[in-house]
């Protein structure tokens, strides 16, 4: 395929063609234009006049350039013009595929798998063998088959990390370990890593190196931070240049524990920039259960953010005995603990029999002996139930009785009477250190400042279990802090004051790092490696390349400091770690990170996939020209005054006002609710024969007419009703013409029309065929109509009675003909304790307006008119069949009072009873 | 009233229904062109009398002495009774004079240069429709030539000629009818006279035999006597039966200006030698003035 101008052309030579316009051009100027035809009566003076030159007009140039253009186009679409053509490329020889396969490659995963299936046939078809290299986890070269490495490639997924300098010297071993040359296809994330170049510049030295990039920024969401009460979400993407945005939800289990998004937020990076921040404020309660980030619609492990205890803030409830005295706050036992937690908790003060309904995550019960019976049961199902209740000692504790003799719920240990005092003015002895922490202890690794120092404390019991419980001693082996399990939860007892009375240890930094350890505060910055000194941390869940968080059972435990600091690799999968109650989130991208574009020397070409797409122009340009060729059939008639456009308009104008003038007639003036509900609208179920709805519509206006004459009703022009898209509810009246061929409305239209008979609506059926059949006889249109009104919720009915309301609603009628006279009307049956008053010609009938009425008259056609009101087809003959109509429009007065009035004709029962009340 | 003249015009041979229909049709367009000829009637017969003579006729001239010869019964008393002298009161000399109308019907007549103009047959119609009506008001009688309508007085003339007036004639360019012309009568000529020309020459020798003297209208659409043409052109005849096609229309322009104005020299020739006034109207011009020269070139020379 020949390149011009990056269009390919499938044969090239067919633009040789183009050489013809310039001739096309003194061919086209010479042609004289057609004639203009004028009637000219005295052209009998003109007779045998001779012209003197012979004019030959020239046409006018846009015409001309209408036509070159025209020609031009048809000769570029046949000689196969393609955008964006497929370039083969050969080569022969070992072939290399190099995979970044990290996290940034995730998003195109699909596509990477496609395009390499393509360079595997493709290699399959030239008999090249095939080798693999996955960056992430490189091994050493095979060079198999091409189909064999197509059978392995569905179980190849991209790594939640990208290839660290030590895999990527591992790479590098691998390729000096092969002999000879290969070529190498090398499909990148678009993500840069430590090293690449080394392995360009190996790889050069084989063979030559084509790069698949898709060219599309790589997001990556970094971990959220929680600032003024704000979540702030940051994010980065390698490339910037074009503005974009992205949607972040926050996941986390709902009540129920069921996971979904809590919240959502637009990340909008501007044209220029490569990172990003959205804030999200959420209330303590959502906050608290997002257990990750997700940016929307992106499958990869850099999209995703996890979280861990960094978002939470522990509601923590501080209980003293003493009561507040605003002189003495350094000496409040609450104090120091205001101040170490405040930061990074949320502090809870009050009764206990208030905080505990609350469910605070934290207790702190400062210097507190003794509780009322009934807050320390609620105390200990609290604790029970998950709570981590912190006493601290004190005076009160000292003096009290409490845990003396037996081991009471909600101390750790038994104490003993008093405590004691060292290195105070009336005793011996040095105020004493603390011991280093132990290696079971949740304090391992801290680092203890020297002048932390305690000069008073309570005494733990000797006890068997002593030993296990406690988890921070003095230099002298008395205990510091012990610690019990209860239920699922635990007590933790500081042998000392919270305030500095009886230690220095709440003056230290020590304090606040060891109320973070028991996770009663939870940091608010990162921990940094020499936070997590000697803690060991096991993996619960671990991320894969596509984002999806999986078990992590099998894998080891990591070191604190290897885990914030080691990068990502197959020992150190991103995840989340938990050691003890804490939990540590690992994500793919740390605090600071940067999402760094690839760089490529200018030696190695890259392609983006998206460029494979063929786009064959010819079709476009040969129909271009075809179009170009109808105007300047157009505009060449234009020129020769043999087309007007002016008339053309006329004529199309004509043929629409013909159109339009019969769907005037048909009177569809009315189609918004508005307006329908404007005025009372007859209505009639369209039954999609023409004929029968126009016949309709005519009766219908005829009928409104009849009404406008002489009752009150002034209905508006009547509606032609769709049962499956039409509101019913506007309309109180529904003449329903059956026809044989008409459709079964659909349920949902059946569900409409039994709400709509519930609510007081009432259907005319009209079988039309009175003349061949009584209306339940076998008629083809009777068949048709109980199939029609087999769904419907009608009542049972009754042949129309001698005494219906029908009968008197306006005229007193007792026939009613249309088209045909006499057919039997079917009405609601009257109910069978009707009874008939003394002395009135009719009976006492319940309430109600009958909902359906069934006939086979043929009503609308009776009733039918055209504009002049004339009617519009023949009723009966003569005389009499001028009376039958009169009737027909009687019943429909009637029908119309009954339906809108409902039955109080019938209330004339009551005449006798009103008059014998009224004293007459 | 049109049931008379839709029977004479030999169409009584039409079922009843479809006579009816026609007539009703007929009629449908005829008030408007009796209208407005009545209405332009009515503007011209301001200030114009009588014959300026005496003679018989119901209006006053004057009063003279009794001459020798007057009969008694003549002698006005009441006029004689105010001296010695006897007088005798003359009237205005009123006497009909016959008027034969000729509207060309042809195709060529049925032609307007724009919308806005009428056509030429429509002007032609309305204005001897409008000298017809004010003849007749003058006592004259008013007919057809041709025998098609007999020359007759009364309003009902007025009817009957405008009934005829809404008949087309399918010929081309119609030859002036000529037949059925009483002798010493006025005559009346409306055309384009772009027709042949010696059919027009037969016809008013034919006349001029007779003893009739009368006027030409010639009516031309204003693109006639002006030739607004340019380009290639294909001018086309009535009826599609004349055509010629010119490259350059505008070079024609000249020559047929000429030619136009040798057919009215010849038509003034023509009209000099039989007695004849010749007219022009222009369909452009307003139709008063054309009616008001006919109406002048009609009494003229009486």
């Amino acid at each position: 395929m020949t390149m011009i101008a990056g269009i390919g052309f499938a044969s090239p030579w067919l633009l040789l063609g183009l050489l013809v316009l310039p001739i096309l051009w003194l061919l086209l100027r010479a042609i004289p234009p057609a004639p203009k035809r004028q009637p000219f009566p005295a052209v009998t003076l003109l007779l045998g006049l001779k012209d003197d030159e012979s004019l030959s007009d020239r046409t006018p140039w846009w015409l001309l350039l209408l036509r070159m253009l025209a020609v031009a186009a048809a000769i570029i679409g046949l000689s196969g013009p393609v955008l964006n053509p497929v370039q083969e490329h050969g080569g022969s020889g070992p072939l290399l595929i190099v995979m970044d396969s990290g996290w940034g490659g995730a998003p195109n995963w699909e596509q990477n798998r496609a395009q390499i299936e393509a360079e595997l046939s493709e290699a399959g078809r030239a008999g090249r063998p095939v080798a693999m290299l996955r960056l992430t986890a490189p091994e050493p070269l095979q060079f198999l088959a091409a189909a064999q490495w197509t059978r392995q490639l569905a179980g190849m997924t991209p790594a939640p990390w990208v290839a660290a300098p030590a895999q990527v010297a591992t790479a590098l071993d691998v390729i000096s370990e092969t002999d000879g040359g290969f070529d190498t296809l090398w499909l990148s994330d678009g993500v840069e890593m430590q090293g690449r170049s080394d392995l360009v510049t190996a790889l050069a030295e084989r063979g030559e190196i084509d790069v698949y990039e898709s060219g599309a920024p790589v997001i990556g969401l970094l971990p959220a931070t929680y600032e003024d009460g704000l979540i702030v979400l940051h994010a980065a993407r390698s490339t910037a240049g074009l503005a974009q945005e992205a949607t972040v939800q926050a996941l986390g289990p709902d009540p129920s524990g069921t996971e979904r998004a809590l919240a959502s937020a637009t990340l909008e990076f501007d044209a220029a920039a490569h990172h990003t921040e959205a804030q999200l404020a959420l209330p303590m309660e959502l906050r608290v259960r997002i257990s990750r980030f997700e940016i929307l619609n992106t499958r990869s492990a850099g999209a995703v953010s996890l979280t861990d205890d960094r978002l939470r803030r522990r509601e923590v409830a501080l209980i003293s005995a003493q009561s507040s005295d605003e002189g003495l706050a350094l000496l409040s036992p609450l104090h120091y603990l205001r101040q170490a937690l405040e930061p990074t908790a949320e502090l809870l003060e009050g009764a206990l029999s208030d905080l505990l309904p609350a469910n605070p995550d934290v207790v702190v019960l400062a210097d507190v002996a003794r509780l009322a019976p009934a807050q320390e049961k609620a105390l200990i199902d609290w604790v029970d139930q998950g709570g981590l209740l912190l006493r601290f000692a004190g005076p009160r504790l000292a003096a009290s009785d409490t845990a003396r003799d037996t081991e009471e719920p909600l101390m750790p240990v038994r104490l003993r009477i008093g405590g004691r005092s060292i290195g105070g003015a009336m005793s011996w002895g040095e105020p004493k250190a603390l011991a280093p922490f132990g290696e079971g202890s949740p304090f391992y690794g801290l680092e203890i400042p020297q002048e932390v120092t305690v000069s008073s404390q309570v005494m733990a019991q000797p006890d068997p279990e002593l030993a296990s419980r406690v988890v921070a001693e003095l230099s002298d082996g008395t205990p510091l802090v012990t610690r019990k399990p209860l239920g699922q939860g635990q007590v933790i007892l500081f042998h000392v004051t919270a305030n500095a009375e009886w230690s220095t240890l709440p003056l230290s930094g020590l304090f606040v790092e060891m109320l973070e350890r028991l996770a009663v505060s939870s940091a608010a910055k990162p921990p940094v490696a020499a936070d997590l000194e000697g803690t060991t941390w096991q993996a619960a869940e671990v991320l894969d390349g596509f984002g999806r968080l999986t078990d992590a059972d099998t894998l080891a435990g990591v070191a604190g400091p290897d885990l914030v600091d080691a990068p990502s690799g197959p020992e150190l999968q991103p995840g989340l770690y938990t050691s003890g109650s804490r939990a540590y989130a690992r994500n793919v991208l740390r605090e600071g990170d940067d999402v760094l574009p690839t760089s490529w020397p200018a030696s190695v070409p890259v392609m983006t996939y998206e460029g494979a797409d063929e786009r064959p122009l010819g079709g476009l340009l040969l129909g271009a020209a075809l179009v170009m060729l109808a105007l300047d059939i157009a505009a060449a008639l234009l020129v020769s005054g043999l087309w007007s456009p002016a008339r053309t308009a006329a004529i199309f104008l004509m043929s629409g006002l013909m159109l339009g003038v019969p769907q005037e007639m048909l009177a569809q003036p009315a189609t918004t609710p508005t307006d329908l509900t404007a005025e009372l609208t007859l209505a009639h179920v369209l039954t999609g024969d023409a004929k029968t709805d126009r016949i309709t519509s005519e009766g219908l206006q005829g009928l409104s007419n009849v009404l406008t004459l002489r009752t009150s009703i002034e209905p508006a022009p009547p509606y032609g009703v769709d049962l499956e898209t039409d509101e019913l509810a506007f309309f109180p009246f529904l003449y329903w013409p059956v026809t044989e061929g008409q459709p079964l409305p659909s349920s949902n239209a059946y569900a409409k029309l039994n709400a709509y008979l519930r609510t007081g609506g009432m259907i005319l059926f009209d079988t039309r065929d009175a003349d061949l059949a009584q209306a339940g006889a076998t008629s083809n249109a009777a068949r048709r109509l109980q199939q029609l009104a087999l769904p419907l919720d009608i009542p049972p009915l009754e042949p129309l009675p001698a005494d219906h309301v029908l009968t008197r609603a306006f005229y007193l009628l007792q026939d009613f003909p249309g088209r045909h006279p006499r057919g039997q009307i079917w009405v609601e049956a009257a109910p069978e304790d009707a009874e008939q008053v003394e002395g009135l010609p009719f009976r006492n009938l319940n309430d109600g307006v009958t909902p359906v009425v069934i006939g086979g008259n043929d009503w609308a056609a009776a009733w039918a008119v055209d504009q002049d009101n004339a009617p519009l087809y023949p009723v009966g003959r003569g005389f009499a069949g001028e009376r039958q109509r009169e009737l027909a429009r009687r019943f429909g007065v009637n029908l119309l009072m009954h339906v809108l009035t409902g039955n109080y004709k019938s209330d004339q029962v009551h005449v006798p009873a009103l008059l014998d009340r009224l004293g007459q | 009233m049109s049931q008379p003249a839709s029977s004479r015009n030999g169409i009584a041979d039409i079922p009843a229904g479809q006579l009816r229909t026609r007539a009703e049709e007929a009629a449908s367009v005829l008030p408007p062109l009796l209208v407005q000829a009545q209405q332009l009637a009515g503007a011209v017969l301001l200030g114009e009398h009588g014959r300026r003579r005496s003679g018989v006729g119901d209006d006053f001239w004057q009063y003279r002495p009794v001459q020798q010869g007057d009969s008694r019964r003549m002698i006005d008393h009441r006029r004689s009774a105010r001296g010695d002298q006897q007088f005798v009161r003359e009237r205005e000399w009123q006497i009909a004079q016959t008027v034969h109308l000729w509207v060309d019907q042809g195709q060529s007549m049925r032609f307007a240069s724009d919308t806005n103009l009428p056509r030429k047959i429509d002007r032609a119609r309305l204005l001897s429709l409008a000298a017809a009506v004010l003849m007749i008001r003058g006592g004259e009688r008013v007919g057809l030539t041709g025998g098609q309508l007999p020359p007759r007085r009364g309003n009902m003339q007025v009817l009957r000629m405008a009934q005829h007036f809404t008949d087309d004639d399918d010929t081309p360019y119609a030859p002036p009818e000529h037949r059925a012309l009483i002798p010493h009568a006025r005559a009346l000529f409306v055309s384009d006279f772009l027709g042949p020309f010696e059919e027009l020459e037969i016809a008013l020798t034919k006349a001029a035999d007779r003893g009739l003297r009368g006027v030409l209208l010639q009516v031309l659409d204003p693109s006639e006597e002006q030739f607004p043409f340019a380009g290639r052109t294909r001018f086309e005849g009535p009826g599609n039966g004349v055509t010629h096609e010119t490259l350059k229309a505008s070079a024609l322009r000249e020559r047929y200006l000429e030619r136009l104005a040798e057919r009215r020299d010849a038509l003034e020739r023509l009209c000099r030698a039989a007695g004849w006034t010749l007219g022009l109207h222009h369909t452009g011009d307003s139709a008063q003035s054309g009616l008001l020269w006919l109406y002048h070139a009609l009494e003229r020379r009486q």
